[in-house]
């Protein structure tokens, strides 16, 4: 079974389930593959996506985060008001969320390295501070007025195409830093911590060094999706970005990457998240109830797990005769 | 310093709070040769050599390199230095392919990107170099734990090792493995590699080794060649005095059948037939992946039986948990001691009453009293040493460890012991008294299958020896016919000739 053909599958599994969900969703609505469709699809999950790029470098190192969308929401909101009140510009409000999201998942870092507890634990917490921040900060209400340069991240399509702006830039960022997981020492060694920091350390790889590089990119990538997010609603208030940190850790589990770390790629990542979108889309197209949503999502999340853990299990063991 | 020194360890301290862990400890490492580093666990090998590659500094003294003194070292230099550390537990990616795990953390290629092609190149000729083959793209998790050893060797090699330290690293081998490994590190050494090599069996020490290095209770306390030096004399430097009859011999007559397995199948075994008789050891021999462990796990329940029969004491019996198998009198006592013997983080008397709670207890209250008599019976029934029953079992050493697992089992009223490894990382003091208990316990009227990978072990302490090989029994040994190659011959998968 270790078949080139075989591994190629294997190794594409996401994309073939992203293909097969797509087929059947066009059988319930004739709509479905129409290419506004497909577009708006892009469109509406590219801030997803860029979350789910960098949140994939803390899963690959085998750590959970629950506080993404909560970071989302104060970033948004911090960026809005100081555009409103300062008139800091486009320019400025996208500096400031990148390097606010670098502070944010600094300092997630820094707690669970110094108090020795996984992200998982840290993230319960601070996911809590930082929506009661925001929701200080924002008193509950909404921020709009952006600069239309702003706006246009998330709204305008690229130079005279169909393509939204959203669009080229996520595919811009997926492309580049699979090539640094993938290709670059700094990414193997972030593979070789996610599957076993002991050895990995004894080897020579400054583990808590990756551990801050990490953090590091995942907080470019949560300021870089949130100024995506709220330039296409065109406002902020607390509540947006929360629920974010759920899809993007079904769709990063979907997309292969594994639950203890060390394993799985961007590009699984990526058919990940669309499978999540294409089933809320291709739901809401057929006419299911949101209800009924959730309840599919969450056996689909079941079945991504059980497949893991099986595949794990199942692995035979090479012991052929040496010598 | 002789220009044949290649390492020397001179006045070398550690201090903790409490506990000096090494004492002055001075030797010499010469050039090309095999160093053994012996001595009873607490003796201090493990923090000599965590000193050595680095991973924590000395309070003390200093290592000397090629002439160059250093008064601590950090992983990193240490590595620079050509000494290469491989750790008693295996210290592999998983996830990573075999390549990316000989090279892990090393740059090779360009500044930012490592060259595939170049590693696998280099890989590749590591292990031609070893003779061994391995195949370079799959995942390391997939290979058996003898070959994940070979990567982790590669792995030194494949910086220029000078001095190779290697922990315990037959622990985790059965023997035909050990004797590939054996053949890699004398290899390595007629290369002038050379090599610190500790471990607790004496019969590998006094097959490679050149030096000798013995450590008791973090003192220095002989380095000397080994020619000249036989078992009694290692066995006397470590304990620091004479152990005679290492295997007690027994008098209990044996008796019937008490437990006939017939067919058995499931859980990677196949078709295994044999009887364990009332008051004997029965030795289950075989190689890593021969089926041992599984077979075990089958007859206790742990492991589901796919087909086959049987029989405790007469009737069919059919465990569906190691619940059922415990509460009928058969108990097991995994290899895995850390894992799945006792709970580290638990006291003694808690671990010892774990699985007699229900045994003692009314309408779902457990009865204390009868809890604490029989925590008190079982630690000095087993003279466990330990300062309290409140104190957790973490703090204990690896034998009193291996009591509390086996009191833990005896707690109920258990007829047959199913025991995987009985004296794996136990000491030679303490393994002895491991033996006289499992004699106690056969006079007693219980009977044990008695796992093991230590052929010495086998030889001595069983009445009779089944060899597995790849999940079926090739033989059946009588003790009058006892004999290591023939066992290793069955072991191996080739059936003997001449079949009385």
């Amino acid at each position: 079974m270790d078949s080139k053909f075989s591994k190629i599958i294997k190794n594409n599994m996401p994309w073939i389930i992203l293909i097969v969900i797509s087929i059947i969703f066009s059988f319930f609505s004739p709509n479905f593959f129409k290419i506004q469709n497909i577009i708006n699809i892009l469109n509406q999950n590219a801030f997803v996506i860029v979350c789910a790029i960098g949140i994939t470098f803390i899963m690959m190192s085998g750590q959970i985060d629950l506080s993404v969308g909560y970071q989302m929401s104060l970033i948004g909101v911090t960026i809005g008001l100081l555009n409103k009140n300062y008139n800091i510009g486009t320019i400025g409000m996208i500096l400031i969320a990148v390097l606010m999201g670098v502070l944010l998942n600094i300092l997630n870092m820094t707690l669970s390295i110094k108090l020795n507890i996984g992200l998982l634990m840290v993230t319960t917490a601070t996911s809590m501070l930082y929506q009661g921040l925001s929701f200080t900060i924002s008193g509950s209400k909404a921020v709009g007025g952006f600069p239309d340069s702003f706006k246009k991240i998330g709204q305008a399509n690229f130079f005279g195409t169909r393509i939204p702006i959203a669009v080229i830039i996520m595919l811009f960022f997926a492309v580049i830093m699979e090539l640094f997981l993938t290709k670059t020492y700094w990414g193997r060694h972030i593979y070789a911590m996610g599957g076993n920091e002991d050895a990995s350390r004894l080897a020579g790889i400054e583990v808590i060094k990756t551990k801050y590089l990490i953090g590091v990119i995942a907080g470019v990538f949560v300021g870089i999706s949130t100024v995506m997010l709220i330039s296409r609603l065109g406002s902020v208030n607390s509540s947006s970005g929360p629920g974010t940190e759920f899809t993007v850790l079904i769709g990063i589990l979907l997309g292969g990457v594994s639950v203890r770390g060390g394993e799985g790629r961007l590009s699984g990542v990526v058919a990940g998240i669309l499978i999540m979108a294409i089933l809320s889309n291709g739901m809401q197209l057929a006419g299911f109830g949101v209800y009924l949503q959730y309840v599919v999502k969450g056996i689909i999340m079941l079945a991504a797990i059980g497949i893991d853990v099986y595949q794990l299990n199942h692995q035979k063991i090479i012991d052929e005769k040496l010598n | 310093m002789n220009n044949d020194t290649i390492l020397r360890i001179s006045h070398i301290s550690k201090k903790y709070p409490g506990v000096l862990a090494l004492n002055d400890v001075s030797f010499d490492v010469k050039k090309g040769q095999i160093h053994a580093l012996m001595g009873e666990n607490g003796a201090g090998k493990s923090t000599l050599i965590k000193i050595i590659s680095g991973a924590i500094q000395p309070s003390g003294g200093s290592v000397i390199i090629n002439d160059t003194e250093y008064k601590s070292l950090t992983p990193a230099l240490s590595s620079q230095l050509g000494i290469g550390v491989i750790y008693q537990e295996f210290n592999n990616v998983p996830s990573l392919s075999v390549v990316e795990n000989v090279f892990l953390g090393k740059k090779i290629g360009g500044r930012f990107c490592p060259d595939q092609k170049l590693m696998n190149q280099k890989a590749q000729e590591i292990f031609d170099k070893l003779g061994v083959n391995i195949p370079l793209d799959i995942q390391t998790r997939r290979l058996s734990p003898a070959q994940q050893q070979i990567v982790e060797i590669a792995r030194a090699l494949s910086s220029d090792v000078k001095v190779l330290i290697m922990d315990e690293p037959s622990a985790s081998l059965a023997m035909a493995e050990v004797e590939r490994m054996l053949r890699i590190v004398k290899s390595l050494r007629d290369e002038g590699v050379s090599i610190i090599y500790i471990s607790h069996r004496i019969d590998e020490v006094l097959d490679i080794a050149d030096t000798l290095t013995i450590l008791r209770d973090g003192k220095h306390i002989e380095t000397r060649p080994m020619k000249g030096v036989d078992r009694k004399e290692i066995i006397r430097l470590m304990v620091g005095r004479e152990l005679n009859e290492t295997y007690p011999a027994r008098t209990t007559p044996i008796g019937g059948p008490i437990l006939e397995l017939e067919g058995v199948s499931g859980n990677g075994v196949h078709d295994i037939s044999f009887e364990l008789k009332k008051g004997e050891i029965l030795g289950l021999a075989g190689l890593i992946g021969a089926g041992r462990t599984e077979l075990g796990k089958v007859i206790f329940g742990e492991a589901k039986k796919d087909s086959g029969t049987i029989r405790y004491k007469g009737k069919p019996v059919d465990f569906h948990s190691a619940g059922q198998a415990l509460s009928s009198g058969i108990g097991y006592i995994s290899e895995n001691r850390k894992e799945e013997g006792v709970f580290l983080n638990f006291p003694v008397d808690w671990n010892i009453t774990i699985s007699a709670l229900k045994k003692n207890s009314r309408y779902g209250f457990v009865n204390r009293k009868n809890l604490e008599v029989l925590a008190d019976k079982m630690v000095s029934r087993f003279r466990v040493k330990t300062p309290s029953q409140l104190q957790l079992v973490r703090n204990l050493s690896g034998g009193n460890q291996q009591k509390i697992a086996l009191a833990k089992v005896l707690a109920l009223d258990t007829d047959i012991i199913i025991f995987d490894e009985p004296t794996r990382g136990i000491d030679v003091g303490v393994k002895q008294e491991i033996y006289h208990l499992m004699n106690e316990l056969i006079e007693n009227g219980v009977s044990i299958i008695m796992i093991s990978s230590e052929m010495e072990e086998l030889l001595g302490m069983s009445d009779r020896i089944v060899v597995l090989h790849e999940g079926r029994k090739m033989g059946e040994v009588m003790k009058k016919d006892f004999d290591q190659q023939k066992i290793l011959t069955l072991a191996s998968g080739i059936a003997l000739e001449d079949k009385e």
